[in-house]
Formats: C-alpha cells, sequence, structure tokens
C-alpha cells in the first residue's frame, strides 16, 4: 500500500482518457440525492468526493435486480466505480463468500467482479444513520478496495491498495509521488474527525458482538410491535448493501432469468405443500433480524450489516433498527 | 458457459422414458439424462418444466444406477400439477444433485430403523436400495411405513420384496382403513411399538410430512434414541439449490446446501424446524 498525489484536473482528464477502456462511475450529487452517474467527458465537476454513501448500494453493480443467467451473452468493457464508501465495500465481502463460494461460484457475479475495479471513497462526514462504527467497519477503506481516494482542495490524494490499483495509478496523467508519511498524517486527521462525528452520532448503539444476543432474546412483542408499522414492501432489503436473495424463473427452452427477491415478501418460504415458517409478517419482520445478526454470523466470516443505515432511510413506515436495538439495550 | 456443468443455473436436459402411476395423487418419472447423473442416496435435484418452474425432489432410484433416473412426485402445487399432465417423450430439466444426502458409512456394523410416511416413501426408496447393496455390512434394516388409505400406499410391491431380503423388514400401517386392508391402523408411529431393535447400536432415519416427522422424532426419542441417532430429511422451499437464493433457510442453515439430511441433534436448537 502506497500513497501517490495528483491535481483534481489531471485525475480528470486521466478518467477521459481511461474512458476508451473503461465504464466509469462516479458519485453525483443533485437537489435530492447522492448516487453513482456513468461518467461523461466534461462533467467532473460534478463527482462529489468523500461524501458518504450514494442511494445505490454496492450489490447492484454485481448483482442485477434481473437477468438471464444461462444465455451467453457478449463481453461489456471493464469498469471503475468511483467513490464507493467502506460500508459497501465491506459488504461485498460477505457476497463475495456467498456468490464464489467454492463449490458453487456464481459466472456472472465471478465475471463481474474480476472485470470491476473498485476506488473506494473515504468518508469526511457523515448522514443522519450512519452507523458503520458501531460495528467495527471504519469510514474509510485500507483492504478491500484498488484504491481509494481523498481529495483535498485542487489536490487529490490516491491510497493504492492492490495491485490492480497500481496499474491504473500508472496509466494516470502527471500521478506524483508524495511522502507516505505526510499523506498518511493528513488521512489520519481527516479519519479522526469523521471517527469523531460517528463516535458521538452512535452513541448507546450495541456493537456487532452483542447485537446477535439481542436480537436472540427479543421476543414476540418486540417484533409485534415493530412489524406493525412494517408494509412487506421489501425496501429495506432492496437498498440493503448485503441482502442477496433471489428468485429463479423459468422460460422457455430451459433459460433461467434471476430475480432478486426477499423474504420481507408473502410467501418467499411458502412451500407447494402450504407451510410457511413466515406467514405472518411479524415473522418475516424478524427473519430480517436473525439473518442479519444469528444466522449469517454463524456461518460466514464477513459482516451481514455493514451500519449504513440505508434501511432507515429508505423505511416507509419511517422504522428505525437503531431504535430496536436502543429500546433492547 | 454453454454446458450445464460450467454454469451452475444451467440445466441438464432429461428425456422422459416412462409415467408410473403410484398412488391417485403420486407418479413416477423415469428419465434417461443426456449425461451420466452421479448422486448419492439422499441428495436432491431440481427438476424442471421447460418454461414452466421447477421444484426440488429427492431422486426414488438408486445411486448406483447412473444412466436413468427415477423422481416420484406427488401433485400438490403448479408445477407439480403440470409436471403430471407430462407424457413419455417430453424433455426435462435437472439441476443438481445437491445438498448433503445419507450418510451411509456411519450406518455399517449398525441397525438401521426408518420411518417413513406419504411421499416420504420415495427417498427412502433410494436410501434401501443403497442399503440393499451394503447388506453385509449392517446388521438390520426395518422399514416402518404410513400412508393415508391403502391406495396412497406407494411402490406396493416393495415391500414383499423386501421382506424377502435377508436381514430387511417392512411394515405398513394406514391411517384410514378400506374393506381390503387387514393390517395395522394408526399413523406410522405406531409400528415403531413392535419393531424390536438394539436402540444403542442403532440408527433411525426419518422421512415424511412435517407432522408425522415432528412425532415420528418425539417417539423415537422417547424409544431411547439420542439426538444424534436421528436423521432427518428436511423439506423446505429449496430453489436454487446452491446456498444462494435464501428460500431454504432455516434457521443459520441453508437446507439445499447444509441438508437436506440433517441429525435432530444439528438442528434440535430451532424451535421452527418442525413449520
Amino acid at each position: 500500500m502506497f500513497y501517490a498525489g495528483i491535481r483534481k484536473e489531471d485525475w480528470h482528464r486521466s478518467l477521459e482518457k481511461l474512458l476508451t477502456t473503461y465504464d466509469i462511475f462516479v458519485p453525483v450529487k443533485d437537489e435530492f440525492s447522492l448516487d453513482y452517474e456513468p461518467f461523461r467527458p466534461g462533467q467532473a465537476d460534478r463527482i462529489a468526493y468523500n461524501t458518504p454513501k450514494p442511494a445505490t448500494p454496492l450489490k447492484n453493480f454485481f448483482l442485477p435486480v434481473r437477468e438471464n443467467v444461462t444465455s451467453a451473452r457478449a463481453g461489456s468493457k471493464p469498469r471503475i466505480i468511483i467513490g464507493v464508501p467502506n460500508c459497501d465495500i465491506e459488504a461485498l465481502m460477505l457476497l463475495d463468500e456467498i456468490y464464489l463460494d467454492e463449490v458453487f461460484a456464481d459466472p456472472w457475479y465471478r465475471s463481474r467482479r474480476d472485470s470491476t475495479i473498485l476506488v473506494a471513497s473515504d468518508c469526511y462526514t457523515v448522514d443522519d444513520h450512519c452507523h458503520c462504527l458501531s460495528y467495527g467497519v471504519k469510514p474509510w477503506s485500507m483492504a478491500h478496495a484498488d484504491m481509494a481516494i481523498l481529495a483535498e482542495g485542487d489536490q487529490i490524494f490516491l491510497r493504492v491498495m492492490s495491485e490492480t490499483g497500481k496499474e491504473i495509478a500508472e496509466q494516470l496523467t502527471d500521478i506524483y509521488s508524495v511522502d507516505d508519511a505526510a499523506a498518511v498524517s493528513f488521512a489520519e486527521q481527516r479519519h479522526s474527525e469523521t471517527e469523531e462525528l460517528l463516535t458521538a452520532l452512535n452513541a448507546g448503539l450495541p456493537d456487532y458482538t452483542t447485537t446477535g444476543e439481542i436480537i436472540q432474546k427479543a421476543g414476540d412483542q418486540i417484533w409485534e410491535k415493530y412489524a406493525a408499522k412494517c408494509v412487506s414492501c421489501g425496501a429495506c432489503t432492496t437498498i440493503c448493501p448485503t441482502c442477496s436473495c433471489f428468485l429463479l424463473i423459468d422460460k422457455p427452452d430451459f433459460e433461467k432469468v434471476k430475480q432478486m427477491d426477499a423474504c420481507q415478501y408473502p410467501g418467499f418460504e411458502r412451500v407447494a405443500g402450504g407451510e410457511d415458517a413466515l406467514f405472518e409478517l411479524h415473522r418475516r419482520f424478524r427473519n430480517r433480524y436473525m439473518c442479519k445478526y444469528v444466522w449469517r454470523p454463524q456461518q460466514f466470516n464477513s459482516l451481514a450489516c455493514t451500519g449504513c443505515g440505508r434501511c432507515i432511510e429508505a423505511c416507509i413506515g419511517k422504522i428505525n433498527k437503531n431504535e430496536l436495538f436502543m429500546e433492547l439495550t | 458457459m454453454d454446458s450445464h456443468t460450467n454454469n451452475i443455473y444451467k440445466p441438464l436436459r432429461a428425456t422422459l422414458e416412462d409415467v408410473i402411476e403410484e398412488s391417485p395423487l403420486i407418479k413416477t418419472f423415469v428419465l434417461t439424462p443426456d449425461e451420466e447423473f452421479v448422486f448419492k442416496t439422499g441428495q436432491f435435484i431440481e427438476l424442471s418444466v421447460d418454461g414452466v418452474g421447477e421444484a426440488p425432489f429427492t431422486p426414488s432410484s438408486s445411486p448406483l444406477v447412473t444412466d436413468r433416473l427415477e423422481v416420484t412426485v406427488m401433485k400438490t402445487g403448479y408445477v407439480t400439477g403440470i409436471m403430471h399432465e407430462l407424457k413419455p417423450g417430453a424433455v426435462m430439466g435437472i439441476r443438481g444433485p445437491y445438498g448433503r444426502g445419507y450418510p451411509v458409512s456411519e450406518f455399517e456394523g449398525k441397525e438401521v430403523l426408518i420411518l417413513g410416511g406419504g411421499c416420504g416413501l420415495a427417498p427412502i426408496r433410494s436410501l434401501l436400495y443403497t442399503l440393499e447393496h451394503m447388506k453385509d455390512d449392517l446388521e438390520k434394516v426395518i422399514l416402518c411405513y404410513g400412508s393415508k388409505t391403502p391406495a396412497d400406499c406407494i411402490y406396493k410391491p416393495l415391500f414383499s420384496r423386501l421382506n424377502s431380503i435377508d436381514k430387511f423388514e417392512a411394515h405398513r400401517t394406514v391411517d384410514i382403513t378400506d374393506d381390503d386392508w387387514d393390517g395395522p391402523v394408526g399413523v406410522a408411529t405406531i409400528l415403531l411399538d413392535n419393531v424390536k431393535v438394539r436402540i444403542d447400536n442403532s440408527v433411525a432415519v426419518v422421512c415424511g410430512p412435517p407432522i408425522m416427522m415432528k412425532f415420528g422424532t418425539i417417539r423415537l426419542l422417547e424409544m431411547g434414541y439420542r439426538d444424534v441417532q436421528i436423521y432427518l430429511s428436511m423439506e423446505k422451499n429449496m430453489s436454487c439449490g446452491l446456498g444462494k437464493c435464501g428460500h431454504c433457510m432455516m434457521g443459520e442453515f441453508f437446507v439445499c446446501k447444509d441438508g437436506p439430511v440433517f441429525t435432530y441433534n444439528e438442528i434440535k436448537h430451532n424451535p421452527e424446524i418442525w413449520k
């Protein structure tokens, strides 16, 4: 891992050059939200650097809402995704465990993963419901992305973390070497500021080592209470960077279409004989919490909730999972 | 990615050779896969009707036969309803085999007590073929099977055949009798009252509808079986078969990947297993 520097305008010129080889996605902020958009020449000033989470979770780049998984298709250009917050990078680690499983690797996920370069972004600020830190996830990426970006005025520091990141760095116009100690010190200053904001925001929230026990002990009363405002719309699962359940739909000629699905929808676990362990809404509601805090942690090494807080923002019933945890803690 | 072998979602094609009517609601589909199909007894497959849907079934044929596959299907829902209309010559799709089957090598030197109900005899038949093949290494195999009515009993000739094999015995009961039935009447577990089995050197296998699995397990525990000696074949909505889609989650387990065969010991901590 090392740091390099580049002037912002050189970085933008480099991105334009890279467009001949790559599809590039950048975070853009407008009056409604912050989200990824395809990078277009001449629009570099719209890129938002070092702001927390884009509306779309990173998973959508790897797990499309709907895709045919049986017929061969033309390959697309490799991609560079810029400005990925660490909550989403860490969430991708769980998806890797599930979709790149040793016995049954998903070929489509594999090819997208292999052809995607991740440029993370250190968060300089926090959103209302950010709580990565309470689960031990830092608001900056040190390992699981190819590069990370830290903007400062008209300069950009790049933290180069992988061989692929190094190859990209070599293609950048007028990149210059920086004194690592100075870059580290700059990064640490930013990190401690963000950490301070998060520490204040997350005060009292349980950490990931205790959330499982809390959820397991919770009685039906709590599930019934919070589920009373749930309409099974599935927004929480759609927006969650680790929720990745799907449905296989059969098409003629034995083709299969894979479509994102969610345990929040009625009938998710229903079998043909009629049994349905998740028939009642509050059972489905509980299932999501059990999955994220009890069951996935028993089977996988990566976190099943990285504290991005999107589910809280997306809920039309204004159900706040952190309030649920606070009530139980 | 054109072959089913390197795309996990792509089915292998199989021709329907014969359809055997086992009972008013149950048929056995005899299939010839386009390629050799190897599975372990108790593992399951996803069987699809082209363009309609697929559903999970444990083959009811012997795993020693790899060029022909038999799948016994109860008409229960949409996909199985259409499956029951299929005629020989139809082309079906197979994905799999998936999951963890019966650990038959652990049964060596033991008495195997099998409790089955309804269509649960399908996976059990495959297991029985396997046990028959390894009978020199087994002490005894006892099958206790219950069906709703005498007409609902599947594989009827199987019982007399089993009773003619050394070390094997098979018993039947029905919930509701008819004029011709002169055997025991009651749920499958009543047959356990009269079996002679050395429990300390035995394993029990249970496969059937959820209610039978539950009360069968309770009865076996009362008889003195320990949690680790009871093997249950769990029924969930296995969809992808690959440990990914989430439909078959049973607590921390993906039934499709971690099961479908579990010891009671592995899953007893979850009160929702019988749902």
